[in-house]
C-alpha cells in the first residue's frame, strides 16, 4: 500500500503533447477500482498510473500504439488502443503461487522475485504425510533434496543432502529455526505440526550464510497467529500400526541343512546334518519382527489481538519399534508458544519458545554385532528357545548371537530435555528501515543409561561379559595374584549442549522513481557452542536386573568403577550484508558478502570472506512479451563462493591428546603423547557453485515448472590425509594432521511441475512432480595422494570403498567377476591365472590384463558401483470431489547402489535362498558360486556382493473425508476431517536386502548394508478437527 | 531519509571496525595441553616416556609374522580373507599392499617418533633422573628401529627430533648397516646407565639393553661382539633360567628371573576391534585362541597363528616342553572326557594344534571384549635366549669356543623339568642342534622366521620361500608413494 500511494504522489506528472488523449479505469476481479496501476505506453518511458479509484488519464497516444496494464499482485494486460478514447479494463490477480513469501536468510523475497534457487514446502504437505520428523516428509517434496533414512527404528535419524554430497565430512545443511540455528543431531526434538513452511536455499544465494552455507540451508518457520483473528483452534491425531516393510528369504531349515552338508562336504569335511529333514524349522525374521503400534496427536491455538499474536502448541508421539517392541521406541512430548507483540508503537517483539521432552531406546542396529544382523545369519535349523524356556546358545558358530536373547538383554535409553527460544526486537525506524537484534538460543540436556546386566550368549560369544552358563561372574587380574569379580554395570553419561547466537541487522526497502526498488540488509551474528558431558560407570547392580539399573544402586567402591568427561566449544563471528535491485520488477540483481571469523580455523586463515551475485530476468514483463498460455517466465542465473566450517574443533592446533598408556608394576599409568597433529594453514572448505534456472507460470496459473542447473564445485575439502608413516602420526589418538585438498564436483538437473486444477465445481486435481539428478565426480586429491580407503566388507575384511579422482566419492571398489567356472579345461585353459580357482569359483576379471588375478594387490580391483542415486524423483498427486479427498505420494530413487554386507562369510551361518541357485557341477549356473568350506576367494570384494539399489516406493496413500460444513458447523467446528492412509504400502525394487532406501549417512560408506533397521509400513487412522 | 542511512552506514561501520580484531574467536580449547608447550617439569618426561613404551604393546603383529611366515604356524582365523595379509604371509604370496606390514610398519615409527619428542627436548630442563629417562627411550628407539631393520632392512634413520610432514621427501632409506649402528649406539648408551634390576616391574633395564645388544649383533652375524655381549648378561645379570618352564608363560610367572624383557599388558582395560592401537592387553592370546571352545580351563577365541604339525614332529620324544607349547586339541578332548570339550574350525585353516603359551584361560582373563584383553605378557628376550644365542655366538664366530656353546645348549635343556639329554657336538652338528634348540625352546613365540632368515635356512624350510626375494618384507607400497622420495622396493617385489 505504501508503493501505491507513493505512485498517487506521482499522478499526472508525465504530460508532453498529444497525439490523442486516452482515459479509463482499472478495476480488480470484482469491480473495485484499482489505485497505483502502472498504465505505460508499450516501447516507450511514458505512461502515468491510476488514481485511488482506479481512474487514468494519458495524453500522447497513437491510435497505432499498445498500452500495458501492470500492477503487482496482478496480470499484465496489454490493450491496443485503435480509435478507442476510453480503455476500462479488469486486471485479473496474479498467479498465487508467484505471491508465496519466500524466506531467504535475514529477510524475505516473493516467488516471484526472487533470484537464487529456493524450494518451498508448506507445512501442510508435511504434516499430511504424518512423519514422525519433518525431514522425512521432505523426501520428495522438493528437487535438489534428497532424504535417507540412517535407521528405520523409531526415532532414528535421517539423512539430508541438498544437491550431492559436497563434502567427504559433514554434509548436513545449516538448519534454522525461526532464524536459530537448530543441531542437525536433535532434528527428532522438531514436532512437523509446529511448521508452517520450509524453505530450502539450494544456491549460492544461501551465501547469506557464509560458511556454512555449502551444504545448503534449510529455513524453517514455526506457525504464528494472525492480528485480530479469532482464536483457531486445531486437532489433529492419528493411530496406526507399523510392520516390516519386507522380509528376507532365507534358507529353510530343510534347504539350510542340505546346502550345509553339500558345503562342508565339498570343503572334505563331515556334513553337520545326520538328517536333513527338518522342515521349514525356525523363522528368526517371524521371531524377531513384530506388529508395533504408532500414536501422534497434535493440538494447537491460534490468533491475536490487535497488537499481539500468538500460537500455542502441544504434541504427542509414541512408537514402538517393528523389531524390539518397546526395546527401539520413542516418546516424544513438545510444546511451542509463538508469541508477538508490540512493545512500542514502531517496536515489535517476538517469543519463539519449543520445549521437547523425548525418550529413546535402542537396539544394536546396522553392524556385525546387531540384532538384524543375527536374525540373518541365525540357524533356522536351531529353535530359539529350549525346553524350559530359555534362549538357546546358537554355539555352532562363534559370534552369532540369539537374537532374541540380545533384545531381552539390550538396555539402552536415553532421554532429552531440549528448549529451542528466541527473542526478537523488530524497530520500525520509519517506512524503509526495519532495525532487528535478537537472541536465539538452543538448550539440551541429553541423559543416557545403557545396562549391561551380566549376560552368556553361548560359549565363545564376543558378546558375553561372563564366560559362565549360570552368570557366575569372571575374575580379572588387577595385579599377580589379585582378582577382582567382573559384575555387570550400568554406564550413564549426561551431555548438555548449549548455544547462544546474537544478530543484528538492519533491513532497508524502498522504491525510487516507481520503477528503482532498492533493498538492503546487513548485520552482524555472534555465535558461540558448547557442550559438555559427564560419563560414570559403576559394577554390581542387584538382582543382574534392570530395575536396579543406576548408579545410586551400584556398588559404590567396586574398583572397577570409572568416570570420565568432555568439554568443547567453538565460535563463529561474522559481519553480512545484501543488496538488491530491481527495475520494474523485470531485471532482479542481488548480492551478497559475507564475512566469517571461526575458532575452528587455524591462525592463519581465520577469517574468510564469502560473496556471491544472483540476477533474474522476468522475461513476460517485457512489452514484447506475448503469449495466451504463458503467465510468467522469468529467466535466473547465480554464482557465488559459499564455505563448509563442520571441520571439527581445534584441528589445527597440536594437543596433546594422544593415548599414552603402559602398564608398569602392573597398574596403567597415564603419560602424554601428540594426539592429531597441527596445522595452522587449516580453513574452511570452499564451494563455488553456479545456478541457472528458468521459471515457468502457465494456464492461468494452473502449472507451475520450475527448472534448475547446478554446478558444485568443492576445494579444499578436509582431510587427515595418509601421511609418510615415518612421520609418525599412527599411535593411539595420534593421527596425521588435516590438511585442505582435494576437490568434487556435483552437477544436475532439477525439475519442479506443479499443476492444479478445479475441473469441476467440486472436483479438484492437483499433481506434483519434481526430479533431481546427481552427478558426483572426486576431482582432486591432494598431490600424491591417488585414493583414500574406506569401510570394511565382511569380518577382518580389506576396505570397502574408495575416494578417487575421477570416480564419485565413496564408491564400491573391488573385483569384477564374470561368471562362475564350468570345469577345470576352462581354468587351466582361460588364458588368466586365478590363483587357487576351482570348478565353481566366482570368475574374476583381469582388470589390468597382466594375465595372473592379483589378491595380493590392488592391480585387479575396479569400480563396482556407487551409493549415490543418478535420479531422484518425487511424485504427489491428489483428487478431491466435495468431500473426499484422496492422494498419493511416490518416492524413486534410481542408479544408487548397495554392498551387501549382512551375509557372514561363516561355513554354518544361515544364507539367502539365491544361494539355492548356487554351481552344483558343469553347466548349472553362471551365477552364483559353489559351495565350500575348503579355503577359495568368493567372498573377496567383487560385484557378486555389489547390488542395483534403484527402487519405486509409494511413500504415503491417503483417503479422507471431511464432513460437510452444514453439519460441522452445528457442533461449531469448521473442519471435520476423517483419513485412512498407509505409509511405505509398497517398494518396488530389485535389492534383496530390507530397505534400499538407507544410506548410514557417512559420505564415504553410506551404501554398506550390515542389517538395516527398516523403515515400517504404517496402516493408520487419523482425525483433522478445527474449531 | 539522509539521517536513516547516515544510521545505518555508521552503525556497520562501527560494527566492522569494533570486531575485525576477531578477538571473538580467539579461544582456547578447555583443559588441553599444546605440544610446543611441555617438558616443563620431570614428571613430564616420564609422562612422554609412558607414551613412548605404549608402541611396544603392537608387537602382537611382529610375533604373529615371525610365526606364520615360518613353518610354524598358518595365519587361520575365520576366513581366508579374515586378516588377509596374514594368509599371504603364510602363503609367501605377499606383496607391496598388506594392512598388517603397513601396521607394523606405522606403529613402530610411531613409537620412534615418541621416543624422538623426548630427545627434541632433552635439554629443556635438567633434573635428576633425566639419565634413566633418556636410556629407556633409547632402549625403545632400538627396539623399535630393530624391528623394522629385521623386517624392512634399509629403513629410513630418524633420529632426535619429530620429523615435519615436508620433510619427509629428502628422506632415503637408510642402509641397514647404519640403522644396525644406531641401534647398537643406543642400547650401548641405555646399558651404560641402567641398572640390572628395577624396581618398578616392566621398565627396560641394563640386562634388556646387552641382550637386546647382543641379539642385535647376532644379527649382523657379529659373533664374537656377540658372544662378548651375551656373556655379560649370563655372567653378571641377575638372570637363571625358570624351575618351571609351565608356568613362564602364565601371568604368575611374569617376575621369574627368566624374564630378560617383557612387553607389560593388563586386563584391566576393555578393548574393541575397533583399534588395536589403542589395547592395553595382549591381542595375540584371544586371537590365537579356540573357536568355539565349550570346556574346562580355556577360553575361546578366533583360532590365528595355529602351529603345523612340522612344527611339533620337532620336539623330540620325551621333550615335555611340547606340551606346554602347543595344545592338540583332540587328545585334550580325549583326556577331559567325561567332561564334553568342544570347538569349531574357522575356514581360515585348521591344524588340530594351538599356540599353548598364549592361549586364553578363563583364569586370565581381561575386561571385554577378553579376545583382545589378556593381561599375559609377551616375553620378548628370556634368559633361554640369551643362553642359545651366546651358545650360537661362540659357535659360530671365528675361533669358536664349542666347549662354551655346549655348556649354554645343555643349560637349556637340562633345564628343571625339562631334563633332556646333554648334547655333545661340535662344529656345524653343534649348530644344528642348537638351531632345533631354538625352534622347540621358543615354539609360538615369533621368533623362527627371522631365525631362518639370518641363518640362510629359510628356503629349505618354508615352502614357497624365494631366496633374494623373501628375506626381507616388502616395503607397504602406500608408503613408498606417500614418501615420494623415490625408495626403491624390496628386491623381487
Amino acid at each position: 500500500m505504501k508503493i501505491n500511494l507513493l505512485m498517487l504522489f506521482m499522478l499526472f506528472s508525465v504530460l508532453g503533447y498529444a497525439q490523442k488523449q486516452v482515459k479509463g479505469k482499472v478495476t480488480d476481479d470484482k469491480g473495485e477500482g484499482l489505485p497505483g496501476v502502472n498504465v505505460v505506453i508499450s516501447g516507450t518511458n511514458s505512461g502515468t498510473v491510476t488514481d485511488v479509484n482506479g481512474n487514468f488519464l494519458l495524453d500522447n497516444v497513437s491510435a497505432s500504439g499498445t498500452l500495458t496494464f501492470s500492477f503487482i499482485g496482478f496480470v499484465k494486460q496489454t490493450v491496443s488502443v485503435g480509435d478507442k478514447t476510453t480503455i476500462n479494463i479488469k486486471l485479473v490477480p496474479d498467479v498465487v503461487s508467484l505471491q508465496e513469501v519466500v524466506v531467504i536468510g535475514y529477510g524475505t523475497s516473493t516467488a516471484k522475485e526472487i533470484t537464487g534457487s529456493v524450494s518451498v514446502v508448506n507445512g501442510k504437505n508435511l504434516t499430511a504425510l504424518n512423519p514422525t520428523r519433518f525431514d522425512q516428509a521432505l523426501q520428495g517434496q522438493a528437487a535438489g533434496v534428497q532424504i535417507s533414512t540412517a535407521s528405520g527404528s523409531p526415532g532414528g535419524a535421517v539423512n539430508i543432502r541438498i544437491r550431492g554430497l559436497s563434502t567427504n565430512g559433514d554434509n548436513n545443511p545449516l538448519v534454522l529455526v525461526d532464524g536459530v540455528p537448530y543441531s542437525t543431531d536433535g532434528l527428532n526434538a522438531l514436532n512437523p505440526s509446529d511448521i508452517e513452511s520450509i524453505n530450502v536455499l539450494k544456491d549460492a544465494t544461501a551465501g547469506i550464510y557464509g560458511v556454512r552455507a555449502a551444504n545448503g540451508v534449510i529455513i524453517i518457520t514455526t506457525k504464528q497467529g494472525k492480528r485480530s483473528g479469532k482464536p483457531i483452534i486445531e486437532f489433529s491425531g492419528y493411530a496406526g500400526m507399523q510392520e516390516t516393510t519386507r522380509k528376507l528369504d532365507l534358507l529353510n531349515a530343510k534347504e539350510f541343512a542340505v546346502l550345509k552338508n553339500e558345503t562342508f562336504a565339498a570343503g572334505g569335511q563331515t556334513p553337520p546334518f545326520a538328517n536333513t529333514g527338518l522342515g521349514s524349522g525356525t523363522n528368526w525374521q517371524d521371531e524377531v519382527f513384530q506388529k508395533a503400534p504408532i500414536q501422534n496427536y497434535n493440538l494447537n491455538v491460534s490468533g491475536g489481538s490487535e497488537k499481539s499474536t500468538y500460537s500455542i502448541g502441544g504434541s504427542y508421539l509414541d512408537q514402538q519399534g517393528i523389531v524390539g517392541g518397546d526395546k527401539a521406541a520413542y516418546r516424544r512430548y513438545n510444546t511451542r508458544i509463538n508469541f508477538t507483540t508490540d512493545l512500542a508503537p514502531k517496536l515489535i517483539l517476538q517469543n519463539v519458545l519449543l520445549f521437547t521432552n523425548e525418550t529413546r531406546s535402542t537396539l544394536p542396529e546396522n553392524g556385525i554385532a546387531s540384532v538384524l544382523y543375527n536374525t540373518i545369519n541365525a540357524s533356522p535349523a536351531a529353535s530359539p528357545t529350549k525346553e524350559d524356556g530359555s534362549y538357546t546358545y546358537l554355539e555352532e558358530f562363534s559370534d552369532i548371537i540369539n537374537p532374541l536373547a540380545q533384545m531381552a538383554n539390550s538396555f539402552n535409553k536415553a532421554k532429552v530435555n531440549k528448549i529451542v527460544g528466541k527473542q526478537e526486537f523488530t524497530y520500525k525506524v520509519n517506512n524503509h528501515v526495519d532495525a532487528i537484534a535478537r537472541i536465539g538460543y538452543n538448550y539440551a540436556n541429553v541423559g543416557s543409561k545403557v545396562f549391561n546386566p551380566l549376560v552368556y550368549y553361548g560359549s565363545g560369544k564376543a558378546q558375553n561379559n561372563t564366560s559362565s552358563p549360570d552368570l557366575r561372574p569372571d575374575s580379572i587380574s588387577l595385579a599377580p595374584g589379585f582378582k577382582v569379580p567382573l559384575l555387570n554395570n550400568v554406564v550413564e553419561t549426561q551431555q548438555t549442549y548449549f548455544n547462544y547466537n546474537l544478530e543484528a541487522f538492519f533491513n532497508y526497502n524502498q522504491i525510487f522513481n516507481k520503477v528503482h526498488s532498492v533493498k538492503g540488509t546487513a548485520g552482524v551474528s555472534f555465535l558461540e557452542d558448547r557442550g559438555e558431558s559427564l560419563t560414570g560407570i559403576a559394577y554390581n547392580i542387584p538382582y543382574n536386573s534392570n530395575d536396579f539399573a543406576d548408579l545410586s544402586a551400584a556398588d559404590g567402591t567396586n574398583l572397577l568403577n570409572n568416570s570420565s568427561s568432555y568439554q568443547y566449544r567453538s565460535r563463529l563471528q561474522s559481519v553480512f550484508m545484501r543488496g538488491e535491485y530491481g527495475y520494474q520488477s523485470k531485471y532482479l540483481l542481488s548480492a551478497i558478502l559475507r564475512r566469517d571469523a571461526s575458532s575452528n580455523f587455524g591462525k592463519n586463515n581465520r577469517a574468510g570472506y564469502f560473496p556471491s551475485m544472483s540476477a533474474a530476468w522476468v522475461l513476460s514483463e517485457e512489452p514484447f512479451f506475448e503469449s495466451k498460455m504463458i503467465e510468467f517466465i522469468k529467466v535466473r542465473a547465480s554464482y557465488g563462493v559459499v564455505g563448509n566450517d563442520k571441520i571439527g574443533l581445534f584441528r589445527y592446533r597440536a594437543l596433546l591428546g594422544g593415548e599414552a598408556v603402559y602398564p608398569f608394576n602392573d597398574q596403567l599409568l597415564n603419560g602424554i603423547a601428540i594426539g592429531a597433529f597441527g596445522n595452522q594453514d587449516l580453513k574452511w572448505e570452499t564451494t563455488n557453485q553456479a545456478n541457472f534456472g528458468i521459471d515457468f507460470t502457465l494456464f492461468d496459473g494452473k502449472l507451475d515448472i520450475t527448472t534448475d542447473y547446478y554446478i558444485k564445485s568443492t576445494h579444499d575439502l578436509l582431510f587427515t590425509p595418509d601421511i609418510s608413516a615415518i612421520v609418525g602420526a599412527y599411535a593411539a589418538g595420534t593421527s596425521p594432521p588435516v590438511v585442505n585438498g582435494g576437490d568434487v564436483r556435483n552437477s544436475g538437473f532439477e525439475l519442479l511441475i506443479n499443476y492444479n486444477q478445479e475441473i469441476r465445481k467440486g472436483f479438484t486435481f492437483n499433481i506434483g512432480y519434481n526430479l533431481t539428478t546427481i552427478n558426483n565426480r572426486v576431482t582432486a586429491l591432494q598431490q600424491g595422494v591417488d585414493f583414500y580407503d574406506f569401510g570394511s566388507f565382511g569380518v577382518g575384511g580389506g576396505s570397502a570403498t574408495r575416494m578417487q579422482v575421477g570416480y564419485p566419492i565413496g564408491y564400491f571398489f573391488g573385483y569384477k567377476t564374470e561368471g562362475v567356472y564350468q570345469s577345470s579345461e576352462e581354468i587351466a585353459n582361460r588364458g588368466v591365472t586365478q590363483e587357487g580357482a576351482q570348478p565353481g569359483d566366482l570368475k574374476f576379471v583381469d582388470t589390468n590384463n597382466s594375465g595372473a588375478l592379483s589378491f595380493s594387490n590392488n592391480s585387479d580391483k575396479t569400480f563396482l558401483g556407487s551409493a549415490i542415486p543418478d535420479v531422484i524423483m518425487g511424485l504427489n498427486a491428489g483428487v478431491g470431489y466435495k468431500g473426499i479427498d484422496f492422494a498419493v505420494t511416490f518416492y524413486a530413487s534410481l542408479g544408487n547402489d548397495i554392498l551387501r554386507n549382512y551375509e557372514r562369510q561363516q561355513p554354518l551361518a544361515n544364507l539367502l535362498n539365491y544361494r539355492i541357485n548356487r554351481w552344483t557341477g558343469e553347466g548349472s549356473t553362471n551365477e552364483s558360486p559353489r559351495l565350500t568350506t575348503a579355503a577359495n576367494t568368493n567372498g573377496v570384494l567383487s560385484d557378486y556382493f555389489v547390488e542395483d539399489g534403484s527402487f519405486l516406493r509409494i511413500r504415503n496413500i491417503q483417503l479422507g473425508y471431511s464432513l460437510p460444513q452444514s453439519i460441522i458447523r452445528k457442533i461449531g467446528a469448521t473442519k471435520v476431517r476423517l483419513y485412512v492412509a498407509v505409509n511405505n504400502l509398497a517398494t518396488f525394487t530389485r535389492y534383496k536386502g530390507y530397505d534400499p532406501d538407507f544410506s548410514s549417512g557417512s559420505p564415504l560408506t553410506g551404501g554398506v548394508d550390515q542389517g538395516f533397521y527398516p523403515q515400517a509400513k504404517t496402516m493408520m487412522a487419523g482425525l483433522n478437527l478445527n474449531f | 531519509m539522509r539521517n536513516t542511512l547516515r544510521t545505518i552506514i555508521l552503525s556497520i561501520g562501527i560494527t566492522l571496525t569494533s570486531f575485525s580484531c576477531d578477538n571473538y574467536v580467539d579461544i582456547e580449547p578447555y583443559y588441553a595441553q599444546d605440544a610446543d608447550n611441555y617438558f616443563l617439569s620431570p614428571a613430564d618426561y616420564d609422562k612422554a616416556l609412558i607414551g613412548a613404551y605404549d608402541l611396544m604393546q603392537t608387537s602382537y603383529l611382529d610375533m604373529w609374522i615371525g610365526e606364520i611366515a615360518s613353518d610354524n604356524s598358518i595365519a587361520g582365523g575365520e576366513s581366508v580373507t579374515d586378516s588377509e595379509g596374514l594368509h599371504q604371509i603364510d602363503n609367501m604370496t605377499h606383496g607391496g599392499v598388506n594392512t598388517e606390514l603397513r601396521s607394523l610398519f606405522r606403529w613402530m615409527y610411531a613409537g620412534i617418533t615418541r621416543v624422538n619428542y623426548i630427545f627434541e627436548n632433552k635439554d629443556r630442563i635438567e633434573f635428576t633422573g633425566k639419565d634413566r629417562i633418556l636410556a629407556e627411550a633409547s632402549f625403545l628407539r632400538a627396539y623399535y628401529y630393530f624391528e623394522l631393520v629385521k623386517f624392512f632392512g634399509d629403513v629410513p634413520l630418524i633420529i632426535d627430533k619429530r620429523l615435519g610432514a615436508s620433510e619427509v621427501t629428502t628422506q632415503q632409506r637408510t642402509p641397514a648397516s647404519e640403522v644396525y649402528a644406531q641401534i647398537e649406539k643406543d642400547l650401548i648408551f641405555a646399558a651404560a646407565t641402567l641398572t640390572w634390576t628395577t624396581a618398578v616391574k616392566g621398565r627396560a633395564t641394563k640386562g634388556a639393553a646387552l641382550a637386546l645388544l647382543g641379539k642385535t649383533y647376532l644379527y649382523q652375524n657379529k659373533f664374537i661382539e656377540a658372544a662378548a655381549t651375551l656373556d655379560q648378561v649370563i655372567n653378571e645379570g641377575p638372570y637363571n633360567l625358570s624351575t618351571d618352564f609351565k608356568s613362564l608363560f602364565r601371568v604368575g610367572g611374569e617376575s621369574s628371573n627368566e624374564t630378560v624383557f617383557d612387553i607389560e599388558y593388563v586386563g584391566i582395560e576393555g578393548g574393541g576391534y575397533g583399534c588395536f592401537v589403542c589395547l592395553e592387553g595382549f591381542a595375540a592370546v584371544g586371537f590365537h585362541s579356540i573357536r568355539g571352545y565349550v570346556g574346562p580351563t580355556y577360553g575361546d577365541g578366533n583360532s590365528y597363528n595355529l602351529p603345523t604339525l612340522d612344527l611339533v614332529n620337532e620336539f623330540e620324544f620325551g621333550d615335555s616342553r611340547l606340551a606346554v607349547s602347543i595344545l592338540d586339541i583332540e587328545a585334550y578332548k580325549t583326556s577331559q572326557l567325561p567332561v564334553v570339550v568342544k570347538y569349531t574350525v574357522g575356514a581360515g585353516g585348521h591344524t588340530g594344534f594351538y599356540n599353548n603359551k598364549y592361549l586364553k584361560r578363563v583364569a586370565e582373563l581381561g575386561l571385554p571384549d577378553n579376545d583382545l584383553t589378556s593381561p599375559v605378557n609377551h616375553k620378548v628376550i628370556r634368559f633361554a635366549d640369551v643362553l642359545l644365542m651366546a651358545a650360537e655366538a661362540h659357535n659360530r664366530k671365528q675361533g669358536p669356543n664349542d666347549a662354551l656353546a655346549l655348556q649354554y645348549l645343555n643349560r637349556v635343556r637340562g633345564r628343571v623339568g625339562v631334563s633332556m639329554p646333554a648334547i655333545n657336538a661340535l662344529g656345524t652338528v653343534l649348530t644344528d642342534a642348537i638351531y632345533h634348540e631354538r625352534r622347540v625352546e621358543f615354539a609360538g613365540e615369533g621368533l623362527r622366521f627371522f631365525d631362518l632368515v639370518r641363518t640362510g635356512r629359510a628356503a629349505a624350510e618354508i615352502p614357497g620361500f624365494k631366496t633374494n626375494k623373501n628375506e626381507l618384507f616388502p616395503l607397504p607400497q602406500a608408503e613408498i608413494d606417500l614418501a615420494g622420495a623415490g625408495w626403491v622396493q624390496n628386491n623381487g617385489y
